[in-house]
């Protein structure tokens, strides 16, 4: 597939954020069909990537999902603040959920600034399109929050590397295509400066994909294990040994900006919940209202530091911390109101209520626990000794 | 792109110049009033018996009251509203949350900023509605110019009237917090509302907005000087031979400290961003009062964890912001009331709103629309 890039000297979406969006929010009033069954709750989480991978072909082919990302790589330029307009649009509009495309804010960004040009040239427009999917291989068995101490092996070899070893959590790796890898190129007392970050196919012989059932029946976490499955020099992210600096971006988008994506999508939780609700649950109400403002207004500092070039650094764990908070305040509220979803959870929505609300209970733990947030700013922020 | 965020960083900076320039300035007039930073200590018995004239006014130093009548734009209105944040890490005690209450009534009925301080209408469970007073409005004989010598009372339904201040009995209320608050005991004989109400009804929304930032942006300041003496004490403190900074218990209950403190300071200067009550998102002045208040107290719990015993002696100042920060969420609607009050009315509005309320809030500094 190839994706010209069409001449964008009159673009009027370009430089206009607020023109992009009114037009895009234009575009959903007329409720395209594919938007509307994107937006019906789905209890299935196969079915609910199928209709979100058919929402992103037909945003990517009308062009909407290719504003913020670099001309050269397939888009149509801009940046991060069309993205976060993007999605604020479709939460508003009705859609209840980024599924899988989570990890297209959280990972893009960073085979952007620092992947192969050719490689993600090809790769990027796939995954803008929902053609190929993305996971990213971080945790492993004996390396959750002490991420320095990953044990995955990339040994160099004639024509690149080959990598062996086993990664587990791995979101979304059952749809995925590719997978991000931090891998050990070279000691083990080396720590984080010993690793590096390449761009794996996940159908390439050698690698299995085993799907990790949840306890919310969401199932998108996996365990994928590595044999001996090469990669050539443009699959290298970054510098050979400058893993560590590629996954400190990743977890600034996924502690920082992320929060501006997801917070929308509460929102959303929060409005289709509402008429659930009743005044025995007004003060969880009001407060998850408090918490999504706090979220708002500092991932919406966080948007506008990436999108000057810069980051929130250890800063974003305070994003980070707020999210979770708001998610299971938001949470908190739906089980006052929606208790059929403890035991009667019967049809789609009190289902889906279910399995958000079970995973509510556990985002203080992925991304960088909680614990690990606390540390962050005990130690850079506050520099207690 | 690139240069949207400079002139951010630059705003961000200036904004933070003002913020040390107002803490300065009112720790300048503490130690220079008779008994130092205790001054306030003296007035908790209502017994400021300072001469009149000797009492230097930060407010008119900072030329504070030259920015109330410009709140439309947006330099003016943040500079105005962060003298708030430093009164709160200062504990210092000025009559200017109730001079900005007042502002657009006194711009209504075409006088000047600083002609009377506005009361706060509060109920008490056991004594009905009653008018505070907060701030340095008392001091005797007007040495702190005009502004001492009259109040705005706001009766809704009636108008508001600028009434001279010996017509009314202000009574002490003895709490700590460096804050001298009044209430009034006996109020004008006759009524004679300079401000109709078809006005007063304008500038009532408006004041409510700006107080209720103002009180929280004051709450941010306390919580930050309350925080601020439990990561000091953190650092210094022994116990078991080693810091107790260097126990995780301790610097887990410090950084959620801190990160109240982020979570208030990122949607009050979001708001101060914000040109008044039409630009917001409905009911955006009580999301962030009730944020304020909640997140204030949470705060000072946290930081009087960490301090153990001596923070809850009166010799140390933890008292003080934290019963200020008690004082300003019981003020112009507290987090209890507020919270509950926005959960009911999420969830009883029409989805429009709902929406706007959700969704609108910080969007024209996130995203301006050229870059």
């Amino acid at each position: 597939m190839l994706h010209i890039t069409r001449s964008s000297e009159c673009d009027p979406y370009r430089e206009d954020v607020d023109a992009y969006r009114a037009a895009l929010e234009t575009w959903l009033a007329t409720r395209p069909p594919v938007f509307e069954a994107a937006a019906r709750p789905i209890a299935s989480y196969e079915q609910r990537v199928a209709v979100s991978c058919a929402l992103m072909q037909v945003l990517f082919d009308q062009d909407w999902a290719r504003y913020g990302w670099p001309e050269h790589l397939g888009g149509l330029g801009g940046d991060i603040r069309h993205r976060a307009a993007m999605w604020e649009a479709l939460a508003r509009h009705g859609l209840p959920a980024m599924a899988l495309f989570e990890h297209l804010e959280i990972l893009a960004p960073t085979l952007v600034a620092l992947g192969d040009p050719g490689l993600i040239g090809q790769l990027l427009p796939r995954f803008l399109r929902g053609e190929q999917l993305w996971s990213q291989g971080f945790s492993e068995p004996e390396a959750g929050s002490d991420l320095a101490s990953a044990r995955t092996r990339a040994v160099a070899v004639d024509g690149g590397h080959v990598i062996t070893g086993r990664k587990i959590w791995t979101s979304w790796a059952r749809y995925a295509r590719w997978c991000l890898v931090l891998a050990r190129t070279g000691t083990p007392q080396e720590r984080h400066r010993g690793l590096s970050a390449f761009v794996v196919d996940l159908t390439h012989p050698g690698v299995e994909v085993r799907p990790i059932e949840q306890a919310n029946g969401t199932d998108e976490l996996a365990e994928v294990t590595f044999d001996e499955v090469p990669v050539g020099p443009e699959r290298l992210v970054g510098e050979l040994g400058g893993g560590w600096r590629v996954a400190m971006h990743i977890l600034a988008h996924e502690r920082g900006t992320f929060g501006w994506y997801r917070h929308s999508f509460l929102n959303r939780q929060l409005l289709e919940n509402r008429e659930q609700g009743t005044p025995a649950g007004d003060a969880l109400l009001g407060n998850a209202l408090l918490d999504l403002a706090a979220v708002r207004a500092a991932s919406g500092a966080a948007v506008r530091a990436h999108a000057a070039g810069g980051t929130l650094g250890p800063r974003a764990a305070f994003v980070k911390l707020m999210l979770a908070a708001s998610e299971q305040a938001v949470n908190d509220w739906t089980l006052a109101s929606v208790p059929d979803l403890a035991v009667a959870p019967n049809d789609d929505h009190t289902a889906v209520c279910r399995q958000d609300y079970l995973f509510s209970r556990i985002v203080t733990v992925y991304g960088g626990s909680q614990q690990m947030q606390l540390d962050t700013i005990a130690k850079q922020i506050l520099r207690l000794p | 792109m690139t240069r949207g965020g400079d002139v951010g960083d630059l705003q961000e900076q200036a904004d933070q110049e003002f913020l040390d320039a107002a803490c300065l300035a009112l720790r300048a007039q503490a130690d220079a009033s008779p008994d130092g930073a205790g001054a306030g200590d003296a007035a908790v018995g209502g017994a400021v018996d300072d001469a009149p004239g000797t009492r230097s006014d930060p407010l008119r130093e900072l030329g504070w009251f030259d920015l109330l009548p410009e709140l439309g734009d947006r330099d003016a209105r943040v500079a105005a509203l962060t003298l708030f944040r430093a009164q709160g890490r200062e504990l210092a005690g000025t009559r200017a949350l109730g001079a900005l209450l007042a502002q657009p009534f006194l711009a209504a009925a075409g006088l000047p900023p600083d002609a009377a301080v506005a009361t706060i209408s509060r109920t008490s469970a056991r004594q009905g509605k009653r008018l505070m007073v907060v701030g340095d409005v008392a001091d005797p004989a007007g040495a702190i110019g005009m502004a001492g010598t009259a109040l705005l009372i706001d009766r809704p339904g009636h108008g508001a009237a600028v009434v001279p201040a010996d017509e009314i009995e202000l009574w002490p209320v003895a709490v700590s917090g460096r804050l001298e608050l009044h209430e009034v005991i006996h109020g004008p004989a006759d009524w004679v509302p300079t401000v109709d109400e078809e006005h007063a009804a304008v500038a009532r929304a408006r004041a409510r907005f700006l107080g209720r930032l103002a009180a929280a942006l004051e709450i941010l300041g306390a919580a930050e000087g309350a925080l601020a003496l439990a990561v000091a004490y953190a650092r210094t403190r022994e116990q078991f031979g080693r810091p107790i900074g260097t126990f995780q218990a301790v610097r887990h209950l410090l950084a959620w400290a801190q990160t109240d403190c982020v979570a208030l300071e990122k949607v009050t200067t979001a708001a101060a961003a914000l040109d008044g009550v039409q630009a917001a998102p409905p009911r955006h002045d009580e999301v962030v009062k009730a944020l304020a208040g909640r997140n204030g107290r949470r705060v000072c719990e946290r930081a009087l964890q960490v301090l153990g015993g001596i923070g809850f002696t009166s010799e140390h100042t933890h008292h003080h912001f934290h019963s200020r920060v008690l004082a300003l969420d019981a003020l112009l609607g507290t987090s209890a009331e507020l919270t509950h009050g926005l959960g009911a009315w999420l969830r009883e509005a029409d989805d429009d709103t709902t929406a706007s309320a959700l969704w609108t809030a910080p969007r024209l500094p996130l995203l301006p629309s050229k870059s």
